[in-house]
């Protein structure tokens, strides 16, 4: 391939940023749920 | 009127205005957004000769000059638009997409005799995108010449990238 | 107006049937799969098809599978920040919380995708035009949205009181949607060292349908996959509000309890 380091370096880019961009949100996601889970959980039996 | 319907109103109104002034700005300066002159603008309206200008248009078939000159590689071609062309010298590798009926750019001054010192050029390609073997085949067929003026409608040739590579086998075989 | 002001409060009832945040995490939980999966399997197809299968082109050679990654970003960029500016019109004019959280989320994504997309173009015009970068009229428009990106996301995080940065943050999401049609007509307006768009609305593309498929299927798979993130992002950004709701009132209820407890016995 001709110019292959412009090519890696664009493709090796790109899927770095959105490897990033989805980790962050998947543990961000997953830390969300699980406080929101010991939080609910406790106030939901209260009331019986 | 609901308070929602106002702010839709205001929003919508803020919006016409802040377009038109954009509009309006653009337009104002729009000689000093276009990127290049073109070398009729050149010839009509020569720039003073210590201001850097960029020149864009084709490079006219069969005007590439290439010397040496100490060692330092020098081009020199004329640009066209059409109408006009003018005659750029340029001391520096160029660059890979360089070629008769390219469209550059060159960054210089004009010189007192209406010739062109480049100290940069610039590829630029255009929106064609084409398989190398679809082009070579054009080229072979007579239909298309890239030194020459752009390429023939999509239409015309994406059907022969499918078509020539089941004939190829049929006519190399024999 | 009397029908203005109707279809204002039936667009706002359409929206607003989306606001409850139960429902909204009921519903999102459901389409996040369907966003997630066809985007990660439409971009592998197409980044595989468009480094290995496709034709290199006849005067960029190999160069041009750059463009397989570097167009989908670009149109991600523009219609990224379109998603933030009907955000931002939903914010101001019928003041959904959605919206807002939404805008939040949608900043960070979109500007680290105008980044790619200018770096990916950066990577492409150095080997092809002969330069990392010119201030022609495509390249700075964009890269004035990339600045429009930052200001959204510093401006909605810049005051102590949300509400304040949302309605600052909107107006400036608005206000830069100008550079939208912009940066689409800017290589039509002006003569440019970036090249007119092969894929237009009206006109065939002049683009060979070899390189027309890995391009479709990356554009579709990174569209999804922008979706996916903002709405795992704004999932998540529903729940922190969520549970920021429930520790106040539980903060509340207990300084408010030992009255009433006391005179219950």
């Amino acid at each position: 391939m001709t110019h292959l380091p412009y090519i890696v370096a664009a493709y090796g880019l790109t899927l770095g940023v959105a490897a990033i961009l989805s980790v962050n949100a998947t543990l961000r996601l997953r830390q969300a749920r699980k406080r929101l889970a010991a939080i609910e959980q406790p106030r939901t039996r209260q009331p019986s | 009127m609901t308070r929602k319907s106002r702010r839709l109103w205001l929003v919508v109104a803020c919006m016409i205005g802040l377009g038109s002034a954009a509009a309006l700005t653009l337009n104002a300066f729009s000689s000093n957004i276009v990127f290049f002159m073109a070398p009729s603008q050149v010839h009509s309206k020569p720039p003073p000769a210590d201001r850097t200008i960029r020149l864009g248009g084709m490079v006219v078939a069969g005007s590439v000059r290439q010397e040496k000159v100490k060692d330092a590689p020098v081009a020199i071609f004329d640009v066209t638009d059409g109408q006009a062309a003018v005659t750029v010298r340029y001391e520096g590798i160029l660059p890979d997409l360089f070629r008769e009926g390219q469209s550059v750019v060159a960054v210089g001054t004009v010189n007192p005799d209406g010739t062109f010192r480049a100290s940069e050029v610039l590829a630029k390609h255009d929106e064609t995108y084409m398989p190398k073997e679809v082009a070579e085949e054009l080229r072979r067929s007579g239909k298309w010449d890239p030194r020459f003026g752009k390429a023939p409608d999509a239409a015309s040739w994406n059907t022969m990238t499918a078509a020539d590579n089941a004939k190829k086998p049929a006519t190399q075989t024999p | 107006m009397n029908a203005t002001q109707s279809l204002t409060a039936r667009t706002g009832n359409l929206f607003h049937r989306y606001a409850n945040p139960g429902r909204f995490l009921r519903m999102g939980a459901k389409l996040q799969p369907w966003l997630t999966w066809p985007a990660l399997v439409l971009s592998v197809a197409g980044i595989v098809w468009g480094l290995f299968f496709s034709p290199a082109d006849w005067q960029q050679g190999d160069s041009v599978r750059i463009m397989y990654v570097h167009v989908p970003t670009a149109w991600l960029a523009s219609s990224g920040y379109m998603g933030l500016a009907v955000c931002s019109l939903l914010s101001l004019v019928w003041r959904h919380p959605l919206a807002d959280l939404a805008a939040v989320e949608i900043g960070p994504v979109g500007a680290a995708i105008t980044a790619v997309c200018l770096a990916t173009g950066s990577l492409w015009g150095k080997p092809m035009w002969g330069t990392w970068w010119v201030w022609d009229a495509r390249l700075t428009s964009v890269l004035v949205l990339f600045f429009l990106y930052l200001g959204h996301i510093a401006l909605i995080r810049a005051f102590d009181e949300p509400q304040r940065g949302y309605r600052a943050a909107a107006i400036l999401g608005l206000a830069g949607a100008v550079d939208l049609p912009i940066i689409k007509f800017s290589v039509q307006w002006w003569n440019t060292l970036h090249q007119p768009d092969s894929i237009t609305v009206t006109g065939a593309p002049t683009m060979s349908t070899s390189m027309l498929w890995p391009l479709g299927l990356t554009t579709l798979g990174f569209t999804l996959g922008f979706a996916a993130i903002v709405l795992a992002r704004l999932r998540a950004s529903v729940m922190e509000s969520r549970v920021r709701t429930i520790l106040a009132a539980n903060r509340g209820r207990q300084s408010a309890a030992p009255q009433p407890d006391r005179a219950t016995p």
